[in-house]
């Protein structure tokens, strides 16, 4: 009995009762594969760091220390657990520097092997922008070679744009109802090329009026314009033949204030009557205002302008409206120049492209969602743009 | 015929009081309506509200007073969410008209919530250029603005020792009734230095920012008075603030204006092809 | 000479801006930013001549009496009385240009202005919303629900039965055409989808009307406004292409070769 209680008690001790001995930790592993190189398509002064985490729990972070030949090395920065890159923007160009990269654990940290001397330097040229150069040199290509084929006589054919016919009637409706004409030539700056083309427009709408010795209303809203206005007037007068019909407060500046604009055009053509109005380049939320006032007066109204949010303001409450790219085609239209009608044929082409890539993009991109057609996401890639 | 030819040639101005008074109306009594949360409001107040206390939210004034009935109240709901989670609230702007309104929100909504100027708030001012002012703001937010509106130095502020530069900010809610805007900050400060970016836009261009939803570009959308309503139903719901809700208030008038014109517009064409087929 | 300057400076400027977008070297950069702080300080001195314009038509409506004369006088007392007091008493909080010329003065007539479009937003609808051809008619329809589903009056609307009455009368439509053409297998397709989508709508899909009107603004509107916004693009491009080789040279003031 005696020989089995002990026996019974010799293996209650060497059999330990679970849960009373914790499970090893394993220890804090270095991060792995550590990578530094010069951060690529920048300006300088930057290095890349990535890594792999090495096998074993996350750290609580990791931390990155530098070293500069000559100078100690300093921690420069630390990163949360789930990042494994990182960017040291504060290195001086073509410098040495080594990095290593430290798991932190509490008060553990287990360092990488230290990297091979790196240094940063600024690069030429950004090589994730090479597919916008290959897509401007294409359409590029495709304007000029339109503008050689126009040059050599060939006749370009443009399809009818309502609005643009409308412009001779509209100006000779004025000269008939001897009312003025109104022509806002946008909110935007001279940067923007919705008003360099209003700007083209005015050109003619200006020749147009001095031949019918109607009067011309140009409220401008930005002081840089209404000098190049002024200068555009002036001179479709001085071509017409009708230097001495050019007043120069026809063309005024009013206000960079967008609402304080509205409301002073708005004033202008209730009080004038005009007998048409033209609602040409940039706009925002006075595009309404300014479209819905002119049409209580009862004018004819041509609108146009790129801002695909006020288009449908300017189709609802204006007779014509040139939509989008129908604004900067105007120049060539109005003015049949073989230079510009070959440009718009380059675009045209140009269009077509894009159309081509968009809907074979889209099909790519649909199928790379296939595990069998991973690849195709890789075409994909190559139209993105950093 | 001669009823519905009337119909068309009816004074605007009648038009105009029909709208001005059921609008006026559920200001004057309100219709109860309710507004619910939607997805997109949902989405920037629960990354704000994760963020850990003391973290720095960028909010950038880029709107004007015409924008203000829009933009402003889902600027202070956002504002008084920051600082009912603790959370320290940068200000800055790429619109000259951006200064005024930005202090009115500074003389409101700190004060609510015991909040300092320069521990919890900074309101940094207005610079030209938009894109230097974001690109250096990346790279060091006092390179940019050596003094805040004040003219204060940057240096001065406690809070300023915790936020150098944008990858400081875990997240930037761009208030923009057009450009420059919210596209502007996602294309320099997102593309070049990762700052999240979240939005706050007038309803007009709220379908321009979809595909910035889509591809991950902006974290959550406030779009026009009724993401403005929804956001200040998320932070009353939550506790953070009783403030008065005007975007919420304001959303009943906007029920009965879009009624309105839905009713005109049936009108308008019952009239049309009533005088039209008579006539022909 | 005159007209040779700028264009010379137009292609030099028009070309190394574009070669600076594909250098991301120190120098390109500050070119860049050096250009942008000259645009901006021409700007500035830019606003001396609109300035100058401004004075200058209302001082000669003025002395002309002419119609509305008097409204000149406010807009130069205006002028110059705000031009006066911020750069007398500054431009900060608590100033008077803050507190009564910008929070009392602009910021309520902005918002009135901006205000107004609610009402013109009316007329013009009235006015100029008509179905007259099938396509106007569609985008009244979607203009409907989308209206009904922005705000909370129709948002949580269920949009199932207008859903139904739309399938019935499209399939109305089509089995009409398709019984004057003598097509009966058509017939009997359209009615045999018009079963199986009316069970669909009724017991499947039950969406709201403000999840349907964000479909409708995320995918068919947004196709539209891609669309337009790519060839704005690429006229964009031609447009600038045209400027910096000098073949639009309307800006200059007339003159094209």
């Amino acid at each position: 009995m005696t020989a089995l209680l002990l026996t019974l008690l010799l293996i209650a001790q060497v059999q330990p009762a679970a849960g009373f001995d914790p499970p090893p930790v394993p220890p804090l592993a270095a991060p792995v594969s550590l990578r530094a190189f010069d951060t690529p398509n920048d300006q300088g002064k930057s290095i890349t760091l990535t890594w792999q985490p090495g096998s074993g729990p996350l750290p609580e972070a990791f931390v990155i220390e530098r070293t500069e030949l000559g100078t100690g090395a300093e921690v420069v920065a630390s990163s949360p657990p789930d990042q494994a890159v990182f960017r040291d923007e504060e290195t001086q160009d073509r410098r040495p520097y080594t990095y290593r990269v430290g798991a932190v654990s509490g008060s553990d940290t287990a360092w990488s092997n230290p990297t091979a001397p790196v240094m940063s330097s600024p690069q030429f040229f950004n090589t994730t922008r090479v597919n916008v150069l290959a897509a401007m040199v294409i359409f590029f290509a495709l304007v000029v070679y339109f503008i050689e084929t126009a040059r050599r006589g060939k006749s370009l054919f443009v399809r009818r744009i309502a609005g643009l016919d409308a412009v001779e009637e509209a100006v000779g409706r004025a000269t008939e109802m001897g009312k003025p004409i109104v022509y806002v030539p946008g909110l935007a700056g001279i940067d923007a090329i919705a008003t360099i083309a209003s700007i083209n427009i005015l050109g003619e709408v200006a020749k147009k009026t001095a031949q019918y010795d109607s009067a011309l209303l140009v409220p401008n809203r930005d002081p840089i314009v209404y000098t190049v206005a002024r200068e555009v007037v002036k001179e479709a007068y001085t071509k017409a033949g009708r230097p001495d019909a050019f007043k120069a407060d026809s063309v005024f500046f009013i206000t960079s204030e967008q609402f304080a604009y509205a409301a002073a055009v708005d004033g202008l053509m209730v009080r004038e009557k005009p007998a048409t109005n033209f609602f040409l380049g940039m706009f925002w939320a006075e595009s309404l205002i300014l479209a819905e006032t002119g049409a209580t007066t009862g004018a004819i109204q041509i609108a146009g302008t790129d801002s695909v949010f006020q288009l449908p303001f300017f189709i609802t409450a204006c007779d014509y409206t040139l939509i989008g790219e129908e604004l900067y085609a105007a120049s060539a239209y109005l003015s049949r120049e073989p230079l510009l009608l070959g440009s718009l044929k380059g675009q045209d082409y140009g269009k077509m492209i894009i159309l081509a890539v968009v809907t074979l993009g889209s099909a790519l991109l649909l199928l790379s969602g296939l595990p069998a057609f991973r690849l195709f996401s890789r075409i994909t890639d190559l139209f993105t743009t950093g | 015929m001669k009823f519905f030819q009337t119909l068309l040639r009816i004074d605007r101005r009648i038009i105009y009081l029909v709208v001005a008074g059921l609008v006026m109306l559920p200001l004057v009594r309100p219709l109860g309506l309710g507004v619910t949360s939607g997805p997109r409001a949902q989405v920037l107040f629960d990354v704000i509200d994760s963020l850990p206390s003391g973290k720095t939210v960028l909010i950038s004034v880029d709107f004007d007073p015409a924008s203000m009935p829009e933009l402003y109240p889902m600027m202070a709901a956002v504002m008084r969410h920051a600082f009912a989670r603790d959370l320290k609230v940068l200000i800055c702007g790429l619109w000259v008209t951006g200064p005024g309104l930005a202090d009115r929100a500074l003389s409101e909504i700190p004060p609510e919530y015991g909040k300092e100027y320069g521990e919890d708030v900074v309101y940094l001012g207005w610079k030209a250029g938009v894109d230097a002012v974001i690109l250096g703001m990346g790279e060091n937010i006092k390179s940019v603005f050596p003094v805040d509106y004040q003219g204060h130095p940057l240096e001065s502020l406690p809070m300023m020792n915790e936020v150098a530069k944008l990858r400081d900010i875990p997240i930037a809610v761009i208030f923009s009734a057009g450009d420059p805007g919210y596209r502007d900050w996602i294309r320099y400060g997102q593309t070049r230095y990762g700052l999240r970016v979240s939005a706050g836009i007038t309803a007009v261009s709220a379908a321009d920012a979809y595909p910035y939803l889509q591809t991950g570009q902006l974290t959550g959308l406030l779009a026009g008075m009724k993401g403005g309503a929804e956001y200040e139903i998320l932070v009353q719901k939550s506790g953070y603030s009783n403030a008065y809700m005007p975007a919420v208030a304001a959303m009943d008038s906007q029920s009965l204006a879009h009624v309105v014109i839905m009713l005109l517009v049936i009108v308008g064409n019952v009239a049309y092809f009533a005088t039209r087929k008579r006539g022909a | 000479m005159k007209r040779n300057i700028p264009l010379v400076v137009c292609l030099v400027m028009g070309v190394s801006m574009m070669v600076q977008f594909f250098v991301p070297h120190p120098v390109s950069v500050a070119y860049y930013e050096l250009t942008t702080r000259w645009f901006r300080i021409v700007a500035a001195f830019a606003l001396v001549l609109g300035t100058g314009s401004l004075i200058m038509y209302h001082s000669d409506k003025i002395q002309r009496k002419r119609q509305g004369w008097f409204y000149s006088v406010v807009t130069i007392l205006a002028f110059v009385a705000t031009a006066v007091i911020g750069l007398g008493w500054g431009i900060k909080r608590g100033t008077i240009l803050q507190d009564v010329i910008f929070s009392n003065i602009l910021v309520p007539l902005n918002a009135s202005m901006f205000a107004i479009l609610a009402f013109y937003m009316a007329s013009a609808a009235y006015r100029a919303f008509r179905a007259r051809t099938k396509e106007a008619s569609l985008l009244l329809i979607a203009a409907f629900v989308v209206m009904l589903g922005m705000v909370p009056l129709g948002a949580n609307l269920p949009f199932r039965l207008p859903a139904l009455v739309l399938l019935t009368v499209g399939v109305a439509v089509g089995i009409y055409l398709a019984v004057r053409n003598q097509n009966w297998r058509g017939v009997l397709v359209l009615g045999l989808l018009w079963v199986l989508l009316g069970l669909a709508v009724r017991f499947l899909f039950a969406p709201r009307f403000g999840a349907v009107a964000e479909q409708v603004l995320s995918y068919p509107n947004m196709a539209a406004k891609r669309a337009i916004v790519l060839g704005v693009a690429l006229g964009a491009v031609a447009t600038s292409l045209k400027v910096i080789l000098g073949i639009e040279r309307g800006w200059l003031g007339g003159g094209k070769s």
